[in-house]
């Protein structure tokens, strides 16, 4: 009997093993300079069949640096949400932005034309799988 | 209960020892499945724990457990599951990895030397899309390349020396992957999104040394591990890039001690190496030192 519970709480602790380290804290919000930024775009989120939820993407122009935000943002969860700038409603052309965070704010990098990409998306890469989609509208 | 002090303190000792020493996807301990259990038994257990570090800061703990049955004077079937849990900047992420099953067919040796073949699959537990705190990991945290793998191997024996050929072919990838290094806050490791790995070619040449009074055995060998292809990944455009320099040979050395505490028991330290490696290694398997510790009984 001492064996078999040496042997489950080993495996117990086998299996729960994950623990944060320098680079997976809590990312620091970061703020959008409100009076040094022009909205560029922005966008609602239309979520797809199945998922629920709401929110609207911002994008902002800051010191040349494109930057996009989420607000409101509440949709469904997800295992492996991205956060994609595409040229359609689809996943065909995009640039993947990273994981979805809506804590954090999205550098778009220098060689993105964003007149070409004229929605994003919230998309599960792992089950390839579309959650919503937001056209950007110019402001 | 003597066992379970036994294991127990096979995993706290190789916990503390210093590292190891391979890159492997599964073919670098494919070897093992080659070595004969005693004819007289027909089971073998087979606990062991590996240490090894990594490139960066990337400490591997990672114990694994085998079962083999010699289903008759041919043909011998085997199974093993992995579990790695590897530590650095990233912090601690353990998880199952892999499941092996591997069947080896004996030919009737003769005149000191003997055939055999060896074909065998491995299955990933995960699909080495492994997270901490929302962030994505290199695949050097990840316990399992997220392939579905063919072996297929052969063995030539003659008298103290052992060569083997083998080759590791990813059949079926189900790698989700996506660690891009741009969003990491570290260039300590390649953007692995969507990682497509290519197939390995291994030939390893052991030599047996036994003592007089069978109790001890050294095998010192040569592992050639040639990554037959580019590896590649999708980039933040969605658009596929190979990784140049990651085609090419490792070479490693590899000694194994074993002392056999009984006819059933033994037990086996292994230590290995890389002298020689590939330019760029994304996979992960960046070992610069593997100590690993085993403990089988047959029964």
């Amino acid at each position: 009997m001492k064996t078999k519970l040496f042997l489950l709480t080993f495996l117990t602790f086998l299996c729960s093993c994950e623990q944060e380290g320098d680079l997976t804290q809590d990312a620091v919000p970061i703020v959008v300079d409100q009076p040094n930024t022009v909205n560029k775009y922005q966008g609602v989120f239309l979520p797809t069949s199945g998922i629920n939820g709401t929110g609207i993407v911002k994008i902002y122009l800051e010191n040349n640096q494109y930057k996009l935000a989420l607000e409101n943002y509440s949709i469904s969860s997800g295992p492996d949400l991205k956060v994609y700038l595409s040229k359609s409603n689809t996943p065909t052309e995009f640039v993947n932005l990273g994981n979805l965070n809506s804590e954090i704010v999205y550098f778009i990098p220098q060689n993105v034309d964003l007149k070409q990409y004229k929605f994003v998306l919230i998309h599960c890469q792992q089950y390839n799988h579309l959650f919503a989609v937001a056209q950007l509208i110019q402001n | 209960m003597k066992k379970v002090f036994l294991i127990s303190a096979i995993i706290l000792i190789s916990n503390f020892a210093f590292a190891q020493g391979c890159s492997d996807a599964g073919i670098c301990s494919i070897g093992h499945g080659f070595q004969s259990t005693d004819k007289d038994v027909k089971n073998t257990i087979e606990i062991a724990t590996i240490f090894g570090a990594g490139e960066s800061d990337v400490k591997y703990f990672s114990p694994y457990i085998s079962y083999t049955r010699q289903i008759n004077d041919k043909i011998e079937l085997s199974t093993k599951v992995t579990f790695s849990t590897a530590s650095g900047s990233f912090g601690t992420r353990g998880a199952f990895g892999d499941a092996f099953l591997i069947g080896k067919y004996s030919f009737a040796a003769k005149n000191n030397t003997q055939w055999s073949t060896l074909l065998g699959w491995k299955l990933p537990f995960t699909s080495s899309n492994l997270k901490i705190n929302g962030y994505s990991l290199p695949l050097d945290y990840q316990s399992s390349l997220g392939t579905f793998d063919l072996f297929l191997g052969t063995n030539f024996k003659y008298r103290k020396w052992d060569f083997n050929a083998a080759l590791q072919i990813p059949v079926f990838n189900n790698n989700k992957n996506s660690y891009f290094a741009a969003y990491s806050g570290t260039d300590d490791f390649p953007t692995t999104n969507l990682f497509e790995r290519k197939s390995d070619a291994l030939f390893r040449a052991t030599y047996t040394l036994n003592t007089k009074n069978q109790k001890f055995s050294f095998k010192p060998n040569v592992l050639f591990i040639y990554h037959l292809g580019e590896d590649s990944f999708e980039n933040i455009f969605g658009k596929r890039e190979n990784f140049v320099g990651s085609e090419g040979l490792t070479i490693n050395g590899n000694l194994i001690s074993t002392y056999n505490i009984s006819e059933q028991k033994s037990i086996e330290l292994s230590i290995a190496a890389p002298f020689v490696v590939r330019d760029i290694r994304p996979d992960g398997l960046t070992r610069s030192f593997v100590l690993a510790l085993h403990y089988k009984i047959s029964f």
